[in-house]
């Protein structure tokens, strides 16, 4: 297979940011008429290799080459010409133009995008929209439709099933089929394995700004994928991660009660409480609603109806303030709405001490000092780039919001999405830590997206489906019967 | 937690960066270096050609002038830290000038305690606009400036609140013109006040963090419990303040009051902090940089004024050095605005 | 699981009038209330009209042109603190070549000063993008620069404009045409074809979200720089309409001050999002007027002309409080 002629062909890439060598040596070959995966945990190099594959930033070294010709594309748009079209991980579409505007901008043919919407059965969607104005998931396939109105040979899609329901993700994969089948090539992007494992034919792994290993995805290799993703050390943990907890913990009396709330335009009539010592998880598809509830819940919005209990006492909060002084805290799921990125890890952890009018006297260094020291020692942050946060790998900087709480204080922890694109590694440090603090006797509320996460770390389950929780699940009740459920089909016993 | 997983540093352990990186890296956080050697360079080469300023009285004049430009450019300072901007600065110490210097014949304390009052006033204003209205601290701040040009207009004319006689008060004359000792003008002596209190506020104080917090995210703030629009209430108050004894110090320097006497020491004053190495944008920075940056500025007129140059040149020579400034600021630090 | 997947909804498209209020209400409540605020005058002043109208367009004119000029850079996500300085210079230059001049010399002088404008003003965009300094900043900069130019090569008041040259830019004693027509026409043929080319739909681009403007294949800094070009033509019309209104150059910094904050008032009230990206050039243009109007209508009605400045500073405030607060209800909800 590898004596045949790649369509692309990439050689020794590297790429530095300043000091920090982000890819040191990558090589990919991409047959035509092929699926073909890359893999590799945060920081492996992966996103910067697209990135210079589809002209978003400039190798320092290495050759690209497609069809055995030289490709060196300077903008994104360039592609085009070149038979590449990419859908990137964030939306390429501005959100003040029309749809029509935009195609203009990339020089696509409405008739031709509109002829592709049908094609992939999303019909009626009008192109004279703002873009603002249309659901993210239908931005996402508009992104699609146009990398396939220029017809491209080689498809470039980067995390697109990340934010689509099952339904327009698995047009995504026939589109990849189609792809494949017309002697067009694609090169998928995911950190869902399943996908790669079902849809691809070759995947490639990096790890450490190379790549590492280049095989054919069948099932029953998971172990080798996560094996070369992850490198010697740390490869025997992510199969151990399943924890034999004895079912749920012995907990007490629920702390924060949450009873028919609504907000939004999706979330209807919510109710669930959580006691100390306990994980709730909550899981849905894309908007479901997940996002009011925990505005709601951290005080970042006003429920339109239904109240909040918290130790038996009304919580109506106009700020997050409130809700931090009841000891509710929210990690969000955005790390740039958490992260001082010009501040330094000190400053970034004890921002919450602050926050009150009364505490903005003079700061106590040696205590600060000691908070500080206590949450960067609990939660081993790097402390190498300590002068400025965005210097910093998305996992430390995740560590260093939840580290903000750990030397705040909090009775009540609300995590979205925590370990959202992050690697591997920090994943697990991460889970550890959510136990911990759960049988330190903090109630811990946590959405997650990934179904693994609720078997690893949650005593219970709840599915919300079109803004209300239709499921109240165990742990272990299973990823299919979490889909299910989110999906809004409720089996008679999980309904309970 | 004894977790072996691989981390993700940004910088891997067997990379040192650079020497040229940390030289770098060192100058980024400190421009003041930079900037001090630029204003030494300026000073000797001021003097080489007007010895005058190797005299004590030479080097009083630099103070003397430095020090108004200074004040605005403090309240400048920690509106930039914020990510805001105030361009009423002028108005308000033109405003505040007045009410001091009409007021006084009900005793001086009671007309400096009005100035302040005035520039506190409007601080709080603006402060309400931009922080519970959300309107754009530029057209805040402009806005605010023409209703104080206004309301200065208005109180003029005859019969109204500012029409009595302007009696700049003594102790203002003193602290504008006099001196404490040697080189070191009175009006030194507020600045110095000022400069220790910001620059202590800035780098220890609860309100200090959170005007860097605020400036570099304000929804991080916000989720971390912060009320944002407190702290920019409080921020543009400091700075009214600040204004407002910025301008009665100027208009007991000169003695008199006029409707736009502290004018031309606005764009200065955000030229001093943007040398200084304050980020418009928010969040980095600091007050000690700033001072050198009023000083750089102040003598630089001096150079032009010592060169003959007439205004037309000055002005000219003065864009062109703050865009030289900034531009290697940007240049050494690589913080590129987009 | 997709055979139980249910069929993700095609999202309902928004009405067109919903559509229509999003895009143009702004700018329809500000003609209607231009509207009424002539009406008003025209109920105050026995006679009214060319010689008020003329009055009002050739006053407005100048503030039209900056405001067009801030507008283009403010779209672009972006502020040019140095429209009303390069007015100035424009002003400047262009009242000393005319002092002698025919009026066919002066034409030629009118255009070479447009393109000198223009070029000067792109100049600012590159060191913009090539130096990475904040806009802010360098447009501050170089308001410094351009005034101290202006006096540089005027050295004081002085110049003056071909009579037949003013006449013809803002017409004679009661004929607003002419005014009007060169804003129509500055309108129509420079702004509306770029506004509907490749490069304005990247001019909005860059100013809503400048990372996705980059990934769709846009040129960011020849684009940011295309910006200042075009709001360096509107500044160069805007100091000949000062060179015909005023008859001579005047490098005077109060007056590029002036001019830049109405300018940013005008662009403002004429509801282009200053966060960039949203706004039609036509509410700076709208905006300028009604400015223009309110000292006039408010002295007519008595009130003393500081408390018309006072009041045009309240309503500029007020105006952008009620979009603040509009904002935040929405956000609310």
């Amino acid at each position: 297979m590898t004596d045949a002629e790649p369509l692309l062909h990439a050689e020794a890439v590297a790429k530095s940011y300043g000091a920090v060598r982000a890819l040191r040596s990558a090589d990919l070959r991409v047959q035509p008429g092929e699926a073909h995966a890359l893999l590799g945990a945060n920081g492996a190099g992966k996103s910067t290799f697209v990135k210079i594959l589809t002209g978003v930033i400039d190798k320092d070294a290495g050759r690209i080459t497609m069809d055995g010709e030289p490709v060196a594309l300077r903008s994104p748009a360039e592609g085009y010409e070149r038979g590449i079209a990419s859908v990137f991980q964030d939306p390429a579409m501005i959100p003040d133009l029309t749809v029509k505007a935009n195609l203009r901008l990339t020089g696509t043919d409405p008739a031709a995008v509109t002829a592709e919407l049908e094609q992939l059965g999303i019909h009626g969607l009008d192109l004279g929209e703002r873009v603002s104005d249309v659901p993210l998931p239908f931005l996402r396939m508009l992104d699609l439709a146009r990398a396939l109105a220029h017809k491209p040979r080689l498809l470039i899609l980067d995390e697109i099933t990340a934010a689509l329901p099952s339904d327009l993700s698995a047009k995504v994969t026939e589109v990849m089929a189609r792809q494949t089948a017309a002697g067009g090539s694609v090169l998928f992007i995911s950190h869902r394995l399943e996908e790669v494992i079902e849809h691809c034919d070759m995947c490639t792994v990096f790890r450490d700004g190379g790549d590492v290993a280049s095989f054919a995805p069948k099932d029953g290799r998971e172990e080798r994928i996560v094996h070369s993703m992850l490198g010697e050390v740390a490869s025997g943990q992510a199969e151990e991660g399943r924890r034999s907890r004895a079912g749920r913990p012995d907990v007490g009396e629920p702390y924060l009660v949450v009873r028919g709330v609504s907000a939004g335009e999706v979330l209807n009539d919510v109710n669930f409480s959580v006691a100390p010592g306990e994980v709730v998880g909550i899981t849905a598809l894309e908007g479901q609603g997940q996002e009011a509830l925990f505005d709601v819940l951290a005080g970042a919005r006003r429920p339109r109806t239904g109240d909040i209990q918290v130790d038996g006492e009304a919580l109506i909060a106009r700020h997050p303030a409130a809700a931090i002084s009841r000891g509710i805290s929210l990690v969000p799921a955005d790390r740039t709405m958490a992260i001082l990125p010009k501040r330094s890890i000190r400053e970034n952890i004890a921002l919450p001490a602050t926050a009150r009018f009364w505490r903005w006297g003079p700061i106590s260094g040696r205590k600060e000092t000691r908070a500080v020291n206590g949450a960067v020692a609990r939660l081993s942050i790097d402390t190498r780039a300590a002068s400025q946060a965005r210097r910093l790998s998305g996992g430390n900087q995740q560590k260093l919001t939840i580290g903000r709480w750990l030397a705040e204080g909090f009775r009540t922890l609300l995590l979205f999405d925590p370990t959202r694109g992050i690697d591997i590694g920090t994943k697990r440090q991460i889970y550890d830590l959510i136990r911990e603090l759960a049988e330190e006797g903090a109630a811990v509320v946590m959405y997650t997206s990934e179904l693994r996460e609720i078997e690893l770390v949650c005593d219970r389950a709840l599915v919300l489906y079109h803004g209300r929780i239709v499921a109240e699940l165990p742990p272990d009740a299973g990823e299919e019967a979490l889909l299910r459920a989110a999906h809004g089909f409720v089996d008679a016993e999980a309904g309970a | 937690m004894t977790s072996t997983a691989p981390q993700t540093a940004p910088v891997p352990a067997d990379e040192v960066p650079s020497t040229a990186q940390r030289v770098r890296n060192y100058l980024t956080d400190h421009p003041i270096v930079v900037l001090s050697v630029v204003f030494v360079l300026f000073y000797a080469v001021t003097a080489a050609l007007d010895p005058s300023l190797f005299t004590v009285q030479g080097l009083r004049s630099i103070l003397l002038l430095a020090c108004p430009l200074a004040l605005f450019a403090a309240g400048q300072t920690i509106a930039f830290l914020t990510g805001g901007i105030d361009l009423s600065v002028a108005m308000i110490a033109n405003f505040a000038a007045y009410v001091v210097a009409t007021q006084s014949g009900a005793g001086t304390v009671t007309a400096l305690v009005l100035g302040v009052a005035v520039g506190a006033g409007a601080g709080l204003l603006n402060g309400i606009g931009i922080g519970i209205f959300r309107v754009h601290p530029l057209i805040m701040t402009i806005g605010m400036s023409s209703v104080l040009l206004g309301v200065v207009s208005v109180g003029q004319a005859s019969g109204g609140f500012l029409s009595g006689s302007a009696v700049v008060p003594q102790v203002l004359q003193r602290i504008g013109g006099g001196t404490l000792i040697g080189p070191i003008p009175l009006n030194a002596v507020v600045w110095a006040v000022v400069s220790v209190f910001l620059i202590w506020m800035l780098a220890r104080s609860g309100l200090g963090r959170n005007i860097y917090a605020v400036g570099d995210n304000a929804t991080a703030c916000r989720l971390s419990g912060i009320k944002v629009w407190q702290v920019l209430i409080v921020t543009y108050v400091i700075v009214g303040i600040l204004a407002a004894v910025a301008g009665m110090i100027i208009s007991g320097t000169s003695g008199s009051v006029g409707p736009s006497q502290s004018n031309s020491l606005l764009l200065p004053s955000i030229a001093a902090a943007v040398i200084g190495g304050t980020s418009i944008l928010g969040g980095s920075g600091g007050y000690g940089g700033t001072i050198v940056g009023a000083l750089v500025l102040t003598v630089l007129n001096r150079l032009m004024l010592t060169l003959g140059a007439g205004q037309a040149v000055q002005q000219m020579v003065y864009g062109i050095i703050v865009l030289a400034l900034a531009w290697a600021y940007v240049a050494v630090s690589r913080q590129r605005a987009d | 699981m997709t055979e139980v997947a249910p069929q993700t909804a095609v999202p309902r498209p928004t009405s067109a009038v919903a559509r229509f209020r999003q895009r143009n209400g702004w700018v329809v409540g500000l003609a209607l209330l231009l509207a009424g605020l002539i009406f008003l005058r025209s109920t105050q002043v026995a006679n009214f009209g060319g010689f008020e109208l003329r009055a009002l367009v050739a006053g407005g004119l100048m503030l039209a042109f900056v405001a067009m000029a801030q507008g283009v850079v403010v779209i672009s996500g972006g502020i040019n603190l140095a429209v009303g300085a390069l007015m100035v210079l424009a002003n400047c230059v262009s009242a000393l070549l005319m002092e002698d001049a025919s009026f066919a010399m002066s034409i030629l002088v009118a255009i070479l000063t447009v393109i000198g404008t223009a070029l000067l003003s792109g100049l600012m965009g590159w060191i913009i993008t090539v130096s990475g300094m904040p806009d802010i900043v360098v447009t501050l900069a170089l308001h410094f620069t351009f005034v101290g130019l202006a006096l540089f090569i005027l050295g004081g008041p002085g110049g003056r404009a071909n009579p037949d040259f003013a006449n013809m830019i803002v017409g004679g004693f009661s004929n607003p045409w002419p005014a009007l027509l060169w804003l129509s026409a500055v309108f129509c043929l420079i702004w509306l074809p770029f506004r509907y080319s490749r490069s304005g739909i990247a001019t909005y681009a860059i100013g809503s979200d400048r990372q996705a403007a980059f990934l769709t294949g846009v040129i960011v800094k020849r684009a940011r720089v295309k910006a200042y070009l075009i709001s360096g033509v509107f500044v160069g019309f805007a100091g000949l309409v000062t060179t015909a209104l005023l008859g001579s150059g005047s490098p005077q910094g109060t007056v590029a001050l002036g001019a830049l904050l109405s300018s940013v008032a005008a662009v403002v009230l004429g509801g282009v999002a200053l966060a960039g990206g949203r706004g039609q050039l036509l509410g700076p243009v709208l905006a300028a007027f009604v400015l223009t109007l309110i000292p006039s209508i408010l002295l007519s009605m008595g009130v003393n002309s500081n408390i018309a400045t006072l009041l045009q500073g309240l309503i500029i405030i007020v105006v952008v409080m009620l979009g603040g607060f509009l904002e935040m209800k929405r956000r609310k909800l």
